[in-house]
């Protein structure tokens, strides 16, 4: 105690601070580090969960770059964020900007919008499966057919498979999205709008000169955030694609999926774990690509 | 420019009316504020001029031209709001640019335009910085030359200087009382500190719950108040107001009979005297009050004293130097045409 008493406020401060600081990081290094350095560690071993570990060296990292199949999970799941970001992105700001509008009923047309992110991602996959069935079972080919329009392959085509399936997870993080960007739009002061009343400017000159440029911190957030998410679709399309999953012919694989297929199938633990660095790499990547591109003015 | 008009104008949200049929007549180039406490409808007023809200029933009239059905941008208005508005993704010189975006004027026209309103604010050198590389004073600067570049009619000011600190404010108001002199556009100010009220205004409108109480002058408002609410809201500190009898036998004040003077025509009955700190003086022969002091409040070159009477707590205005001690016992009086009588129950002034 006495040894306490003796120290500087700074530094009695230096040993506060470390005392709350202790607990978040020894959650960090032992929930969160230790893992990822032995996923990295085991992604230069060969290793079937059970047997031995033996070393590898940077075989399971040429494997993967010689993999067919990796370079068509690269590009689907590249496909899903290509698509999905900026989809949902301009999805959510237009329901926000006119749901940020409506006065009747506001509340509840709000609830409305953020139900489909409370709900179960595998309960929604299901409901999905079940509106793209072929007739007389799925809700879409029944309207389709009802104006006497052809039946779509869904989920069966290779080409239609991937939006397929894209289509749920995108509604699905609209709910979250919508209300992030009604929170910034209800952020830009009224005075910004009325005093551009007084000067006469147009509704676009409005949208595109203050309220998207005002809107810009949210943007960022939801861009990355969004992303993020896409780049790790798992549940949407493993639940869509149960009887093949990731098929057809690996038209919807993303990359968690196939790391979870040579994890958990083919217990090859080493080359998921190259495969896990490999998708790290690129979330940091484009993570941080998109925060310097989008936060500098 | 243009002179501006409010005839019976009346507002209502839902049930509640706000604005009792104001009318007004602002001449050309005049500099009217208006002033009241809040939620007395004196920015209600401006934003109807602005057209940012309807008209309930009434008219304003900007240059003979009746515009209540008329967009903000057809009514050559142009605005600063208390928080200035202005854009803080733009440089200074975008956002003045900005009040000139709908204009049909050339960009050679454009750009000699903003030049020439930074030159009069004197803010030629900040065109190309961020607002928020600037001073507080230095955007209400931009917010004015935003509103200036468009050389409207009317200039609305809707409390512009309440973001400003004490000395800050004081200069400002200097700066838009010259800016005005020099470009002499009519200008409705709206405020809710009497004393920016009294150095600016060229008529003041005092305003009280969605009525005017009086339009005149900062000498007429402060010399003549209309009624016992303009005595007390203009002025500082505020005037006594002390209840006070008009009867045959003249002014009859806790018991003390004074000449009635000039309200011996006035009706009889029951009345509140009204008297500024700055009227009474130390009288020890004939005094209007006596009373103990029982507070000083020390301003430099004058000292307020609180004097406790048997009427109340009055406050006046003694010497900076020698005020007199707490506790001692004084008497105050004023000379007759200091006085001011308003009925007890009206407020309205008997002069």
């Amino acid at each position: 105690m006495a040894l306490y008493r003796n120290l500087s406020i700074r530094q009695k401060q230096i040993v506060w601070a470390w005392t709350f600081l202790a607990v978040p990081v020894v959650f960090y290094v032992v929930i969160r580090f230790y893992p990822t350095g032995t996923a990295i560690m085991i992604s230069f071993q060969e290793w079937n969960l059970l047997g031995a570990r033996t070393w590898t060296g940077f075989d399971n990292y040429i494997k993967l770059w010689n993999d067919p199949v990796f370079w068509k999970v690269f590009r689907n799941t590249f496909a899903y964020l290509l698509i999905g970001t900026p989809l949902s992105l301009v999805l959510s700001f237009l329901i926000a900007y006119h749901l940020d509008q409506v006065r009747f009923m506001h509340g509840f047309m709000r609830m409305l919008y953020f139900l489909p992110f409370m709900t179960s991602a595998v309960a929604m996959a299901w409901v999905w499966r079940w509106f793209y069935q072929a007739v007389p079972i799925g809700l879409f080919n029944n309207i389709l057919a009802g104006f006497g329009i052809a039946q779509i392959e869904f989920l069966n085509s290779t080409t239609n498979a991937l939006p397929a399936v894209l289509a749920p997870a995108v509604w699905a993080g609209l709910g979250f999205q919508v209300i992030i960007f009604m929170a910034g739009i209800r952020a830009i002061p009224t005075s910004y709008y009325e005093a551009a009343r007084i000067d006469g400017v147009g509704w676009w000159t409005i949208l595109t000169q203050i309220t998207l440029p005002l809107l810009r911190p949210t943007i960022v957030f939801i861009v990355v955030f969004s992303s993020i998410g896409f780049l790790r679709i798992f549940d949407h399309v493993f639940n869509m694609t149960t009887n093949n999953p990731g098929g057809p012919l690996n038209a919807t694989k993303p990359m968690v999926l196939m790391i979870y297929d040579t994890a958990f199938n083919s217990f090859d633990m080493g080359y998921a774990a190259a495969q896990t660095v490999v998708l790290f790499t690129i979330l940091l990547c484009v993570s941080l690509i998109q925060l310097r591109l989008l936060r500098s003015t | 420019m243009a002179n501006l008009a409010l005839r019976n104008l009346v507002k209502t949200y839902g049930q509640t009316e706000v604005l009792h049929s104001i009318s007004l007549d602002v001449e050309d180039g005049e500099f009217v504020v208006f002033v009241g406490p809040s939620g007395c409808g004196k920015s209600t007023t401006l934003r109807l001029i602005a057209g940012l809200e309807e008209v309930s029933s009434g008219a304003i009239m900007i240059g003979d031209r009746e515009v209540n059905n008329l967009e903000p941008k057809e009514r050559d208005i142009a605005m600063v709001f208390q928080n200035y508005a202005i854009y803080p993704h733009m440089t200074v010189k975008k956002n003045i640019a900005f009040g000139l975006r709908s204009s049909k004027a050339s960009k050679v026209d454009k750009e000699a335009r903003i030049q020439e309103v930074a030159g009069i604010l004197d803010m030629v050198e900040l065109l190309d910085r961020k607002p928020s590389q600037l001073s507080g004073g230095q955007r209400q600067r931009v917010a004015i030359g935003r509103a200036m570049v468009r050389d409207p009619a009317v200039f609305l000011f809707d409390e512009p200087l309440s973001n400003l600190d004490a000395q800050l404010r004081t200069q400002m108001r200097l700066e838009i009382k010259k800016l005005h002199q020099r470009v002499g556009n009519t200008i409705v100010f709206v405020t809710h500190d009497q004393v920016e009220a009294m150095t600016m205004a060229d008529r003041i409108v005092v305003m009280k719950d969605g009525h005017i109480q009086q339009v005149g002058t900062p000498e007429e408002v402060y010399h003549s108040p209309a009624n016992s609410f303009v005595a007390r809201f203009i002025g500082a500190p505020s005037m006594n107001l002390l209840p006070a009898e008009l009867s045959a036998e003249g002014l009859t004040l806790a018991g003390k009979v004074l000449d009635a003077g000039r309200w011996a025509a006035s009706p009889v009955g029951k009345v509140l005297l009204g008297v500024r700190p700055n009227d009474l003086y130390i009288d020890e022969i004939r005094p209007l009050f006596e009373g103990r002091v029982s507070l000083r409040e020390p301003l430099g070159s004058e000292t307020l004293i609180y004097v406790e009477t048997e009427h109340g707590e009055v406050i006046a205005r003694a010497d900076g130097r020698m005020p007199p001690e707490v506790g001692a016992t004084i008497g105050l009086g004023a000379r007759t045409e200091d006085l001011h009588l308003f009925d007890a129950a009206s407020g309205v002034s008997l002069s």
